[in-house]
């Protein structure tokens, strides 16, 4: 047969080629990738966990005769796919960390639409929830229903800048309370070249309150949702928090500054501009990596209480691994979960790694957790994270956390904004008129979901863990 | 044209044949673009949470949208970008095109270049940059305009409801400038140049003859820019989500389509998004609609 015999000419015959060709070869592919399809595919977003992963998962496959496939994805495009892939059908790991403040979105449909497998009567009936740090459960709980294992507990203590604040004669040990602190601040804060702007400020403070605001309002047992999931950031702990918040950062007696991230952080740093910064686990391997000028010149010392005797840290951040419901073999995926978050011995190597604190209180007892590090002037950051671990506190999952986190720093802002304008003037009304108003409009919104008022009313709502 | 078709048998083709040629499109379409606008406007309708669960909801999605004071803020907010854009930004792209357009060739070509280069970089880069620009303290704007006026050192561009919009409106001028600078320069060389030498001949200044003779010759580009940018500025998104690292404090950057967006993909509220997105799409049709009239309007 001659090419010209085909009824519609060469370019549809070439194109038709084309599409049989591709068809065939990507059928094949798709083949192959069935036949070397590992039995567990984990996707993780962390660097670091990816490395110390990567150490201990030839002993699980062993053990098992498994393969596990990891899979390093950036954090936004894991949960924006994951999001997509749950909501469409598509293939999704059968196994994924999830950053704090990820879970309501999944959570925000009945629990049986929920993506990933309750793991609630497992952490129940293997006595887990004992062995850990209670309060991180809720990071990853719905309605009673707990989705993920927690990975950490993220402490946050204040880093500080050893040398200069010694040199200043102060003594870390005598700030016991926030206003022990703040005196402190306002004698060190200071305009040091007289160009009109400090050149020293005590505390770094976001300037759009964000995530600071948020973990001196947890210290004080405040925060954006009680555990039953209602809205809660209209409080008195959360007015005075911010009343407090705007004090040092506006005005003549201020003595925080906005370091914010990245280069303009380290020069602040490098610089003494700033003296202490609020600092949980994560954040100290952060600054070892990246301003490792500063070796032997910082140190770290518990959040400052509110009231004598009062919580003495917060919370910043978190991961969970969750099991997706799609999984072919969810048994083989917690085994795997327990392998790589509760096992000991495996705990105090990766924390040499990461500094990260793990849930899993026994581990604390390790040798590791004990080492001083030249970094930090010989302390024992491991030994400090660990007993402040018991005091983190609570912070809730919900579909609004977003939300909630944006309407919070828009009360904060319009507060700040009415600060500059009118000094303390009718401050505490506007706080508490500001946080109402965004604390119904949150309400509002949650009002409109369909789903999880459904729940509501047939109280098919679970208790806390 | 003569002969028969390659390939063509005697008799006619089947009558399916040309269906048979189009279907790749029609089946592109349908899957692109017909069901995921006959799903939107079901969307619009609904509340979901996934393919197994969807409440009907009647028009309340689109009663939340309009009640809603984030969706005000994010319609001011890009109103007074999209104002900006047509009233300094095309102006200052228009005057850089005259510059060029009577400067000598080679040096033309070089500053087109130069003007144009941060139109190549794209938006996501250009918001990463300049966050760093615009540190306070350490940043090089801050930094210069310490040096120029003495002010400026400590100002926080991206974290002072006030300063966000003026920082966002600076970053698209310094991208967008010399893209909308290209149109008009090429309009500005397709005018004949034997009405300008008659008009400069009968005594016309510099002014009259742009006036006169110019603007009426560059005026169909002049529209289509307009309208462009005036569709561009609505549908901005991904330059203050990566300067501000989301939409700035109090929403001072937030967008109608990054309202999208954080209704949709953040909140996951597709229904509600999805009546935002025809919202938004009846806000571009009725501006861009009002925009060409008065264009015609003004020429009759």
């Amino acid at each position: 047969m001659k090419l010209n015999d085909f009824p519609y000419g060469k370019a549809p015959l070439l194109i038709l080629v084309l599409a049989v060709v591709s068809g065939l070869l990507h059928g094949c592919l798709q083949l192959k990738r069935r036949a070397d399809k590992p039995d567990l595919v984990f996707a993780i977003f962390a660097a670091n966990h990816e490395e110390a992963y990567r150490e201990v998962l030839p002993e699980f496959e062993r053990e098992h005769g498994v393969k596990v496939q990891l899979q390093r994805v950036n954090s936004g495009a894991l949960q924006s796919r994951l999001q997509s892939a749950l909501l469409t059908g598509a293939e999704v790991p059968d196994m994924v960390e999830l950053l704090e403040g990820s879970m309501g979105y999944f959570t925000r449909g009945p629990l049986e639409d929920v993506g990933f497998v309750d793991l609630t009567d497992r952490l129940h009936a293997e006595g887990w929830y004992a062995c850990m740090v209670e309060s991180r459960f809720t990071l990853w709980s719905s309605r009673g229903r707990t989705f993920a294992l927690p990975h950490d507990v993220h402490p946050v203590t204040l880093c500080y800048r050893r040398d200069l604040v010694e040199s200043l004669g102060i003594d870390v040990t005598t700030l016991k309370t926030w206003d022990d602190f703040v005196a402190m601040g306002r004698r060190i804060t200071a305009d040091l070249d007289g160009d009109g702007n400090p050149d020293r400020y005590a505390l770094d403070l976001s300037a759009q309150g964000g995530d600071a605001l948020l973990q001196l309002v947890l210290q004080r047992g405040g925060g954006l949702f009680d555990a039953n999931g209602a809205v809660a950031f209209d409080s008195e702990i959360v007015a005075d928090t911010i009343a407090w918040y705007v004090h040092q950062v506006e005005g003549e007696d201020r003595i925080a500054y906005d370091a914010g991230w990245g280069q303009g952080l380290t020069k602040a740093m490098m610089d003494g501009l700033v003296l202490f910064y609020l600092c949980p686990d994560w954040r100290t391997k952060l600054f070892e990596m990246d301003i490792p000028q500063l070796e032997g010149k910082l140190g770290l010392i518990p959040f400052p209480t509110w009231t004598e005797g009062g919580c003495r840290t917060s919370t910043w951040g978190g991961t969970g691994l969750a099991i997706t419901r799609r999984c072919e073999r969810p048994e083989l995926a917690w085994e795997l979960a327990k392998f790589l978050y509760l096992r000991s011995e495996d705990l105090a190597s990766r924390f040499r790694a990461t500094n990260i604190l793990p849930p899993l209180k026994d581990s604390w007892d390790l040798a590791a957790f004990d080492e001083p590090r030249p970094y930090w002037g010989g302390q024992a950051i491991g030994a400090l994270y660990a007993e402040l671990a018991a005091e983190t506190p609570s912070a809730y999952a919900s579909p609004f956390l977003g939300l909630a986190k944006s309407k919070m720093g828009e009360a904060y802002l319009n507060a700040l904004d009415h600060y500059r304008r009118n000094g303390d003037a009718g401050l505490d009304e506007a706080i508490r008129s500001e946080l109402k108003r965004t604390a119904d409009y949150v309400r509002r919104v949650a009002a409109r979901n369909v789903f999880l008022n459904v729940a509501k009313a047939d109280g098919t709502e679970g208790e806390r863990p | 044209m003569t002969g028969k078709p390659q390939g063509r048998r005697d008799g006619a083709y089947p009558a399916m044949t040309p269906w048979l040629f189009l279907l790749p499109y029609l089946l592109l379409t349908a899957v692109f673009f017909l069901y995921p606008f006959a799903n939107s406007v079901w969307l619009a309708f609904h509340q979901t949470n996934g393919p197994q669960s969807a409440v009907f909801v009647g028009w309340s999605n689109f009663a939340f949208v309009l009640a809603d004071p984030d969706f005000h803020k994010a319609l001011i907010n890009t109103t007074i970008y999209t104002v900006v854009s047509i009233f300094v930004q095309l102006p200052l792209s228009l005057g850089l095109a005259l510059l060029l357009n009577s400067g000598a060739s080679r040096m033309r070509n070089a500053f087109r270049l130069i003007i144009f280069s941060p139109h190549l970089v794209g938006q996501i880069f250009v918001g990463i940059l300049f966050a760093v620009v615009f540190t306070p303290r350490y940043g090089l704007f801050n930094q210069g305009l310490e040096a120029l006026i003495g002010w400026g050192l400590e100002e926080r561009w991206l974290a002072n409801p006030t300063l966000v919009m003026p920082a966002l409106i600076i970053v698209s001028l310094w991208m967008y400038v010399g893209f909308n600078m290209i149109y008009f320069l090429a309009a500005l060389q397709s005018v004949d140049k034997a009405l300008i030498e008659a008009a400069g001949i009968d005594g016309a200044n510099p002014w009259q003859l742009f006036r006169n003779v110019i603007l009426p010759q560059i005026k169909p580009v002049a529209v289509f820019v307009v309208v462009m940018s005036t569709i561009g500025s609505y549908q901005l998104f991904e330059l203050p989500y990566s300067l501000l690292q989301g939409f700035g404090p109090n929403n001072s950057g937030l967008t109608l389509v990054g309202y999208l967006y954080t209704t949709a993909f953040d909140s996951g509220d597709l229904g509600t998004g999805a009546a935002i997105g025809w919202l938004l799409a009846l806000i571009i049709f009725a501006i861009s609609t009002l925009q060409i009239r008065m264009t015609k309007a003004m020429e009759s």
